[in-house]
C-alpha cells in the first residue's frame, strides 16, 4: 500500500524543483512592479543621462554626439563654475550653522523635562515645511517692506536691509536652510545623546570634571560616527539646493545664487542645452555616489 | 597632646549643608532660566514665520506697508480668501494636487507591501542584490535624472497629464524599506501556522501579514501624501500648462507676475500648509520617528 504512494528520488527531485521555481516566480511577482518604476524612473535616466552628456540636442533637435565638448563647456562656462562655487560656499555656512545650533539645542532638550515634547514638536514644525513652502514663506520674511526681519530691525533701530543683494542673496538661502533644517538635526541629535551610556557621565561625576570637560571629553568624541553620518547626509541634501533659489532668487543677483542644481534646470529648460545640463547632472550624481561611498564605509565601522 | 580640630556642632553642621544646597539650587535655577529662554527663543524663531504668514493672509495687501506693522490684524480682512477661493484655477489646482497625491498613495500602498513582503519572507535568486541595488537608488537626487525623465515621459505623451505628474511619485524605495524592516520585526507563528494549514503566499500576505502591518501603512500613506502634495521641481518640468499645475507650482506662478498681490499668496499659503499642519498635529509621533528612521535607514 505504502509502495504505492513512495515517488522515486527523480520524481521527487523534479517536483521540488517545479515547486522552488513556482515560489521564485511568485516571489519576482511580488517584487515586480516596484522594481518597474525604480527601473523606468531611476536606473535608466540616471545611465541615459552620462549618454546624454556625450551628445547634443534631444528637445529641440536630433541627438548627435559631439564627445568632451559638453564638459569642455561646463569647465570653462564661468556660470558653471560660479554654481559650483557657489554651492560649496552655501554648504559651507548652511552646514556647520544648523550643526551647531541643533547639538546645543539638544543638549538642552536633553536635560529638561518638563515641555520637552513640546519643544520638539515646535522645533520640528519648519521641517515638516517642504523647500518648496519654507521658501514662499520666506519671501515674506526677507521681503524689503514687510519683511519680518526688516521689521525687527526697524523696530530696534537698524537700518533695513536689502536681503538679496549680490552679497547677502546666499547667506539668505543658507538661513532659510538653517531654519528649515534645525529642529531635524536637534532631533537627530537629541537620539545619538540619549543613546550614550549614563556610566561614562557618572564615572567623570564622581572624577569631578565639570560638565565642560564631560562634554569635551566624553560627549563629542562619542558623537563623532553621528557627526560624519550627518555630514555625509547633509552635504547629500544640501548639494540639490534648488526650490529656495528659483523661488528667492533664480541664481541671482549677478549669478551670486546659481547652485549646481538652478544650472542644470536653466541649462536644459531655458536655454535648451540638453548636453550641458546632463553634463552637470552627471557630476552631481558623481559626487554623490562618492558622498555615498564614504557613507556606507562610515555606517559599516562599528559604533 | 593631639590638636582634635574643634567638633562641629550639629547646628554648624546643618547649615554648611544648607548653604551647599542653596548654591547649588541657584546655579540649578540659573541653568533652568537659560536652557528655557534659549529654547523659547529657538521655539518662537521656528513658528514665527508661519504666525506671521497668517498675520499677512487676514491683512489688505495695500495696508501690508504700513509701519508700525499691526502683529495681529484686528479686525481681520478675509477678503484675500474670498479671492482665492474664487480664483480662476485655484481649485482646479487644489484639485490636480488631490488626484496626484492620491493616485500615488494609492499606488505605493498596494505595490510597496508586495515587494517588502517579498523581500522580508520569500526566497529568490538575486534577492540580496536587488534589495541592495532599490537601497543604493535611495540616493539618486531628482535634480540628477530629471533631463532623461523629462524626456521620457514627454516621449511618452504624457506631458501635461496625470501619469506624467504621478509616475516619478511611484519609485521612491523609502516604503519598500519601511514594510520590509516592519515585515521582518512580526512573529512568525501566525505565518508558519497558516503554512501548515496549506495557505498560499498571497493568502499569508493579504490576510495575515497585511493586517498587522497597519502602523507601517499609516506611516507610508501620510509621507508618501505630504511628499506629493508638496512636490514642485517635478509638477514645474513636466505641467507648465496653468490648467495642470499643481497648488505648489500654482502658487510661485502668483510670485512670478508683475505685481504680485502678497495677501492672496498669503491666504493661499496657508490654506496649503493647513492640512500639513492638521496632519502633523494628529500623527506627531510618526512623523518625528518616520523622518529620523528615513534618515537612518541602515
Amino acid at each position: 500500500m505504502a509502495t504505492a504512494m513512495r515517488l522515486s528520488r527523480a520524481e521527487h527531485e523534479r517536483l521540488a524543483r517545479g515547486f522552488r521555481w513556482r515560489r521564485y516566480l511568485l516571489a519576482y511577482l511580488f517584487i515586480a512592479p516596484s522594481m518597474f518604476f525604480l527601473l523606468l524612473v531611476l536606473l535608466i535616466p540616471s545611465l541615459w543621462v552620462v549618454y546624454l552628456s556625450f551628445h547634443k540636442g534631444g528637445i529641440l533637435e536630433p541627438v548627435r554626439f559631439v564627445g568632451l565638448a559638453n564638459w569642455q563647456t561646463i569647465f570653462k562656462d564661468r556660470v558653471a563654475l560660479l554654481a559650483i562655487r557657489n554651492t560649496l560656499l552655501y554648504m559651507l555656512m548652511a552646514i556647520p550653522t544648523v550643526f551647531a545650533i541643533g547639538l546645543g539645542l539638544a543638549l538642552l532638550l536633553k536635560r529638561i523635562i518638563l515641555g520637552n515634547t513640546f519643544f520638539k514638536a515646535v522645533l520640528y514644525f519648519p521641517t515638516l515645511t517642504p523647500y518648496v513652502m519654507a521658501a514662499l514663506i520666506w519671501t515674506f520674511i526677507i521681503h524689503p517692506e514687510f519683511g519680518v526681519l526688516n521689521v525687527l530691525l526697524r523696530l530696534s533701530g537698524f537700518n533695513p536691509l536689502n536681503w538679496l543683494s549680490p552679497d547677502l542673496a546666499l547667506v539668505t538661502i543658507a538661513m532659510l536652510e538653517v531654519w528649515r533644517g534645525v529642529g531635524f538635526w536637534t532631533l537627530l541629535f537629541l537620539a545619538a545623546l540619549i543613546s550614550l551610556p549614563e556610566e561614562l557621565y557618572q564615572a567623570a561625576k564622581v572624577d569631578g570634571a565639570s560638565s565642560v570637560s564631560q562634554f569635551w571629553h566624553i560627549t563629542l568624541p562619542l558623537l563623532r560616527p553621528t557627526f560624519a553620518f550627518a555630514v555625509v547626509m547633509a552635504t547629500i541634501w544640501n548639494f540639490q539646493v534648488f526650490d529656495s533659489i528659483i523661488i528667492l532668487t533664480d541664481g541671482g543677483p549677478n549669478y551670486s545664487t546659481a547652485s549646481v542644481a538652478w544650472y542644470v534646470y536653466k541649462q536644459t529648460f531655458t536655454f535648451s542645452n540638453v548636453g550641458v545640463g546632463a553634463a552637470m547632472s552627471v557630476l552631481m550624481l558623481l559626487a554623490i555616489l562618492v558622498l555615498t561611498l564614504v557613507q556606507l564605509r562610515l555606517l559599516r565601522r562599528r559604533w | 597632646m593631639t590638636t582634635v580640630a574643634p567638633a562641629r556642632t550639629r547646628g554648624q553642621v546643618a547649615e554648611i549643608r544648607r548653604a551647599a544646597e542653596r548654591a547649588h539650587l541657584r546655579r540649578r535655577l540659573l541653568w533652568w532660566a537659560l536652557a528655557y529662554s534659549v529654547l523659547i527663543v529657538a521655539g518662537v524663531a521656528a513658528i514665527l514665520p508661519f504666525l506671521y504668514v497668517v498675520s499677512l493672509s487676514l491683512k489688505h495687501t495695500e495696508s501690508l506697508i504700513e509701519y508700525p506693522p499691526r502683529w495681529i490684524p484686528i479686525p481681520p480682512y478675509y477678503g484675500n480668501y474670498a479671492a482665492i477661493i474664487h480664483h480662476d484655477l485655484f481649485l482646479r489646482w487644489f484639485l490636480n494636487t488631490l488626484i496626484v497625491a492620491s493616485s500615488v498613495t494609492v499606488i505605493k500602498l498596494v505595490i510597496d507591501p508586495m515587494a517588502g513582503y517579498a523581500f522580508a519572507k520569500m526566497d529568490f535568486p538575486f534577492k540580496e542584490s536587488l534589495f541592495m541595488l532599490s537601497l543604493s537608488m535611495l540616493m539618486i537626487p531628482l535634480a540628477a535624472t530629471l533631463i532623461p525623465m523629462y524626456l521620457l515621459v514627454r516621449g511618452l505623451g504624457f506631458q501635461n497629464t496625470y501619469p506624467g505628474l504621478i509616475l516619478p511619485g511611484l519609485a521612491a524605495p523609502m516604503g519598500i524599506f519601511l514594510l520590509r524592516t516592519f515585515m521582518e520585526q512580526l512573529p512568525k507563528d501566525l505565518e508558519n501556522a497558516a503554512r501548515l494549514d496549506g495557505a498560499s503566499e498571497p493568502y499569508i500576505f493579504a490576510r495575515i501579514i497585511l493586517p498587522l502591518c497597519k502602523p507601517a501603512l499609516v506611516t507610508l500613506a501620510i509621507f508618501t501624501f505630504l511628499t506629493q502634495w508638496v512636490a514642485f521641481v517635478w509638477p514645474l518640468v513636466i505641467a507648465p500648462d496653468p490648467n495642470m499645475f499643481l497648488l505648489t507650482t500654482g502658487l510661485s506662478s502668483f510670485k512670478a507676475q508683475y505685481r504680485v498681490d502678497w495677501g492672496l499668496v498669503a491666504a493661499g499659503m496657508v490654506l496649503v500648509l493647513l492640512p500639513t499642519a492638521v496632519a502633523f498635529v494628529l500623527f506627531m509621533r510618526q512623523f518625528i520617528a518616520g523622518s529620523l528612521a528615513g534618515a537612518l535607514k541602515q
